[in-house]
């Protein structure tokens, strides 16, 4: 299994992480799990980050601080100790002040990372480009800006529907976001005054929903399934040229529980496709996903039963989907706010002693606690009533 | 009155009392655990018990008895060790019926102390904590704890 190690930077006193197929990343807010996911992409793709930061015109100077402060975000540099730092990229030490002070000759990008603030990539519903953020936003938003803008502007150029589009995604998967996400809108590319935007329409052109009136879970969708247009490419190319990794960071942003649950389906069928898929997340309905897929692999259950859990059609591509994220390595690690470190929690036994497993990394804690406190409730109200 | 006293008083459980958790079967020891086993106050095997006069009866498992340091009086935990998966839920439900009829009826002397109800898996656990199985639990009264029950020295509120 591919590792990656960090020690004392920002958050995170120790994570040591070991990425299966399926990677998921759980913890309380500002715990690290961001920081992990950006140094798995630099390790990765030192030199196309590097490329990509110089051909925008941004200079560190061989400065690691700098470097950081461009990558990372502005007074980023913060999470970096000289001396104390450290990180481990599959088994060996990684000189990280040394990655910054020479550029690398490979430019190659393999891994694509969807950033959780990638609303901001539509402003004003078009893809903004990389120049058009601050120096000090972070790379990967102004990276994942710049290529929805390049797909759409590329590969949907024209007016027309983006979605349904009969070459992007499944059949079946175009039925289950037109139900729970679009309501059977179209999103097509349309020009207000000479200026091209996109928009929600129920079918004539007259009708058109700019992005400002969109629901939150629609600006937060889109975005999104441009993501996924640009990793399934159409015709019979399974997965994008060169790319090995992707990172999607709190899939479930602004989505009602039935649309996580066709993103999360989305997310098995990139796993499906070959890609190693690392995910941070919120939603214990994630939590609850991974929990059924461990479990029915473990029984040997009919690929159905797995898609039953998602209200997917049983049809053979859906089938292939599911036997396939059947046979898929999934490792959890909870990011633990209390000492920085990571816990590997991939078993999710909700007997487990140790609460960080038991309770899903804390997403199910809420609920055991509400569930605790109405049974003590009732046990007691009896007693009262007794005699 | 402490637990102990009160199960002398309770019919059918007359001799049943046994010091810390003795009164548990074997194989079902390691599935409670007390943080300070000194703050225990006995236990009661009730299945075996009320055997002879309920013998068709859907009885329940134990009773402990424990002083939390916050609290003045003892504090009984109802426990039932059964495995924990779905089609079990109807069975331990009606577990839970009996105990709760037996405690207004035979049980009265029992029934005046605080109390949780649990249910702990004897095997391997299929419910999360935030299932719709376990939430049905909590609405009877019947705590899902997972393999292991742990008995703390304070009491939650």
């Amino acid at each position: 299994m591919t590792t990656l190690n960090i020690k004392h930077v920002g958050q995170i006193t120790e994570a040591n992480l070991a990425f299966g197929d399926l990677t998921v990343l759980v913890g309380p807010q500002a715990t690290g799990k961001s920081i992990a996911l950006q140094l798995l992409k630099l390790m990765v793709d030192a030199g196309q980050v590097q490329a990509e930061l110089g051909r925008y015109g941004l200079d560190w100077e061989g400065k690691l601080p700098d470097f950081l402060d461009a990558y990372l975000g502005e007074g980023m540099r913060a999470v970096w100790r000289s001396g104390e730092s450290r990180i481990e990229w599959e088994g060996k030490t990684v000189d990280l002040p040394q990655w910054a002070a020479h550029k690398r000759k490979t430019k190659e990008e393999s891994l694509f990372f969807i950033p959780a603030q990638r609303v901001l990539a539509l402003r004003d519903g078009w893809p903004r480009p990389f120049t058009d953020y601050t120096p000090g936003d972070p790379f990967a938003v102004r990276e994942y800006s710049e290529k929805l803008r390049v797909l759409v502007e590329q590969e949907f150029g024209g007016a027309g529907d983006l979605f349904p589009q009969e070459r992007r995604l499944k059949r079946e998967f175009r039925d289950l976001l037109q139900k729970n996400v679009f309501s059977n809108f179209h999103l097509r590319v349309d020009k207000f005054r000479s200026q091209k935007r996109l928009v929600l329409g129920p079918g004539a052109a007259t009708e058109n929903l700019p992005y400002m009136v969109w629901s939150a879970g629609q600006r937060e969708f889109v975005p999104l399934l441009l993501g996924f247009y640009w990793l399934m490419p159409p015709a019979k190319i399974s997965t994008r040229a060169d790319i090995e990794w992707v990172v999607l960071e709190e899939l479930e942003m602004g989505l009602h529980p039935r649309a996580i649950s066709v993103v999360v389906l989305l997310v098995l069928e990139l796993v499906a496709r070959g890609y190693r898929v690392c995910l941070s997340t919120h939603s214990p309905q994630v939590l609850d996903a991974l929990w059924a897929l461990k479990h029915l692999r473990e029984t040997h259950a009919r690929p159905e039963v797995l898609l039953n859990i998602f209200e997917a059609p049983n049809t053979p591509p859906m089938q292939r989907l599911a036997t396939s994220a059947m046979e898929k390595t999934v490792k959890v690690y909870y990011f633990n706010r209390e000492d920085g470190a990571t816990s590997d929690i991939s078993e999710l036994d909700p007997s487990a002693e140790g609460q960080a497993e038991a309770g899903w990394g804390g997403l199910s804690e809420f609920s055991g606690r509400a569930n605790e406190a109405v049974a003590r409730a009732v046990a007691n109200a009896d007693r009262e009533a007794q005699p | 009155m402490t637990f102990k006293e009160a199960v002398a008083d309770t019919p059918n459980l007359k001799t049943a009392w046994q010091p810390g958790l003795q009164a548990l079967r074997a194989e079902d020891r390691p599935h409670i655990r007390a943080e300070n086993p000194r703050q225990l106050r006995g236990s009661v095997d009730m299945d075996a018990a009320l055997q002879q006069v309920a013998p068709q009866a859907n009885r329940w498992d134990f009773a402990i008895g424990h002083q939390h340091t916050n609290r003045r009086g003892e504090f009984i935990y109802w426990v039932e060790t059964h495995t924990g998966s779905d089609n079990q839920v109807k069975v331990v439900l009606k577990k839970l019926e009996w105990l709760k009829t037996w405690l207004r009826l035979e049980g009265q002397p029992l029934a005046r102390f605080d109390r949780d109800i649990i249910w702990v898996s004897s095997g391997h656990t299929l419910f999360t904590k935030g299932s719709a199985q376990v939430k049905t639990l909590a609405q009877r009264g019947l705590i899902y704890a997972g393999a292991v029950l742990k008995i703390p020295i304070e009491r939650p509120a």
